[in-house]
């Protein structure tokens, strides 16, 4: 009787052990980071179900290496200590071949460091121009970086809209500075002029100061790199209030729900710069369809970017037949005119795989597609 | 011309939101000897609470903001009994950590309740503004003007000409004495605590349709009310007032002749001016140590 009872025990954990064993080999793990709780928590939810909308499909088609794709989500808390212990949670986890990082730039610095450690792809959201040219291979963009917001933002305004004479508006901040940078460089490289630049610091509650000197500068044309919605909602009341009504072409903060909500009427006929715009492209069209129909919700540049991240990452390790990092990364890089939701994917040699941005416009009130620029390089 | 009077009614304007949150600081520290440092988030709770009555509730404007003020000075009283009263008989240190730690709370509560997302509120007049002469008079401006000088009367003649406010005098004066004359004590800290909480969610109310609403907008306000409050002179309701209507025009001015990006610096050039060459402030006396 005892060795019966021993016997079915014996039998059961080999069971066991055969059922873990092969779930195992059928999944493979992915590991992302995100903010699952602190400020940014609804992104959070909002990038987790991109990328699990683009695994279930990867999964329907077969998978990736004949394995099934499994998410492994560490939160990120909205802070960068968060970020960097969420990563190494996960790195250390040596089944997890690659990693979906952050939409924040700074968060990237914050862990670009361990990633060279690790030595592991990461598919990363930020768009500071800087975390692809700092000589870390494994970081690969998945949304157009800032230099080229400013390049479609001076293209659009000098050779579409053609205004000559500019005003810039920007946040103090690291993002602000390098767009103003950025653009005025554009800008002189199109002949055009730049008679006023005003930087003012975020959650700043009067713009009264900087309204009045665009005023006086007799600019015909106004442009912005805003940080925070609540700084673009003040900002486009008091223009409008003290009688600036110049064309506007903002950086993407002008054209989200938030500003939108916030602004109101005074941001009426403004144009905007962003990655995502549903009716961008067949491709961006399905994918928005495809997530309403699972979330019954809007998607969004976090949805969107994460979608992508996923799909070229699953590509990419199909393609290279192999999980070792050193291959991941070269079918990452050899990826070109890949249709994804936010744009035609060509990763360049230092990993960004966007080059252009979407023109869109404020139609009072409602956001509607003007036009896509892409660059070659 | 025309600029500068329009500087000179925005700088008014913005100085007497920090003088309404500067009088609460005020009013709490000659009543307590403590810095309240969740003064801010009481305007934040103010503008919150404007967004659940008059936004999810769609109750009327007026309404809503009456509700709202009543819910504050209950708001002041619990603050008084779960922050303040159980560290009474402690030093200040213990207190402030206390309310520092209400502070963090508040906002994460908040945060928990409400998301991220800044809120809206709708002007509280029905007419954006009056255009003199090219200056643009903002309605809610105006308001915040009016409702300012208002209550900086209402307060003058309640401490001054009321029974009750002469006894929130003596007990902030000295506690002890006011006790020994048959004050009750712990009702007029607590009172003090309800009305500094009316005032600090009257200044978010006001603000919120400028401003908008979120959870650090208080903060923001807060920093510049506390140098405003020193400026002035700390503990001193003259002080205040004065103090927090400079800044508001010192930044303006600042900002639009010399830099907008060292706007906020302006504000602190002037308290770190104050604290060496005055710190006592333009009404405060100086209080020497008795050897």
């Amino acid at each position: 009787m005892a060795k019966n009872g021993l016997s079915a025990l014996l039998l059961c954990s080999a069971l066991i052990l055969a059922v873990s064993h092969s779930l195992a080999a059928d999944s493979l793990k992915i590991g992302i980071v995100a903010p699952l709780t602190g400020p940014a928590a609804e992104t959070g939810r909002f990038q987790i179900n991109g990328a699990k909308l683009a695994a279930d499909e990867v999964n329907r088609a077969g998978g990736v290496l004949g394995k099934q794709i499994e998410l492994v989500v560490e939160d990120d808390q909205t802070t960068n200590p968060g970020a960097v212990l969420a990563f190494s949670k996960l790195s250390g986890d040596s089944e997890i071949p690659a990693f979906i990082g952050s939409i924040r730039s700074t968060q990237v610095h914050a862990m670009a460091p361990d990633v060279v450690k690790v030595g592991k792809p990461m598919m990363i959201g930020g768009t500071d121009p800087k975390l692809t040219h700092m000589g870390n291979p494994w970081l690969f963009r998945f949304r157009p970086n800032d230099t080229y917001s400013a390049r479609v933002i001076a293209e659009y305004g000098v050779n579409t809209l053609k205004r000559k004479q500019w005003a810039i508006v920007h946040s103090t901040d690291a993002f602000g500075t390098a767009g103003k940078n950025a653009l005025s460089d554009q800008l002189k490289a199109l002949g055009a002029e730049i008679v006023i630049t005003q930087g003012y610091t975020n959650n700043s509650q009067d713009f009264t100061p900087v309204v009045l000197a665009v005023k006086k500068a007799g600019a015909d044309v106004l442009s912005s790199y805003v940080t925070f919605e609540t700084d673009q909602g003040i900002l486009a009341k008091q223009m409008r209030q003290l009688g600036v009504d110049l064309p506007w072409i903002g950086s993407t903060t002008i054209s989200t729900t938030s500003a939108l909500r916030l602004a109101g009427s005074a941001l009426n006929g403004t144009y905007g710069v962003t990655d995502f715009a549903e009716k961008s492209s067949p491709a961006a069209e399905a994918f928005a369809q495809k997530y309403k129909a699972t979330y019954n919700a809007t998607a969004d540049v976090f949805s969107a970017w994460t979608f992508d991240a996923m799909t070229v990452l699953a590509k990419a390790i199909n393609d290279a037949k192999s999980t070792e990092p050193e291959k991941i990364r070269s079918a990452i890089l050899a990826i070109s005119g890949l249709e994804g939701a936010e744009g035609t994917y060509d990763f360049d040699e230092n990993g960004d795989g966007l080059h252009g941005y979407n023109i869109v416009r404020n139609d009072n009130g409602t956001i509607v597609f003007e036009r896509r620029i892409d660059f070659k390089e | 011309m025309s600029i500068v009077l329009q500087l000179l009614f925005t700088g008014l304007g913005i100085g007497s939101i920090y003088a309404l949150v500067a009088l609460g600081f005020v009013l709490i520290y000659r009543a307590t000897n403590v810095v309240n440092f969740a003064q801010g988030d009481f305007s934040m709770i103010g503008a919150f609470l404007m967004v659940v009555f008059a936004i999810d509730m769609g109750l009327p404007y007026w309404l809503s903001a009456v509700i709202a003020v009543v819910v504050m000075a209950g708001f002041g009283i619990l603050f008084n009994y779960g922050v303040y009263y159980p560290l009474r008989h402690r030093t200040f240190l213990p207190v402030v950590i206390s309310t520092i730690g209400a502070s963090i709370l508040l906002q994460n509560g908040v945060l928990a309740a409400y998301g991220p997302h800044p809120q809206s509120l709708p002007a509280m007049l029905p007419f954006p503004g009056i255009n003199i002469a090219g200056v643009f008079l903002d309605s809610q401006y105006l308001l915040i003007l009016v409702v300012t000088l208002a209550l900086v009367a209402l307060q003058y003649l309640f401490f001054e000409r009321t029974m009750l406010g002469k006894k929130l005098q003596a007990t902030s004066q000295d506690k002890e004495m006011a006790a020994l004359l048959g004050i009750p004590v712990a009702l007029m800290i607590g009172i003090t605590f309800a009305y500094s909480a009316v005032l600090g969610g009257l200044a978010g109310i006001l603000v919120a349709p400028l401003l908008f609403v979120s959870i650090n907008m208080g903060s923001t306000i807060a920093l510049k009310a506390f140098a405003a409050s020193i400026i002035g002179g700390f503990g001193d309701v003259t002080g205040a007032i004065v103090g927090g209507l400079a800044l508001g025009v010192v930044e303006t001015f600042g900002a639009a002749y010399i830099s907008v990006p060292y706007k906020d610096g302006f504000a602190f050039l002037v308290l770190f001016l104050f604290l060496m060459v005055r710190p006592q402030g333009v009404f405060g006396e100086k209080v020497a140590e008795k050897a």
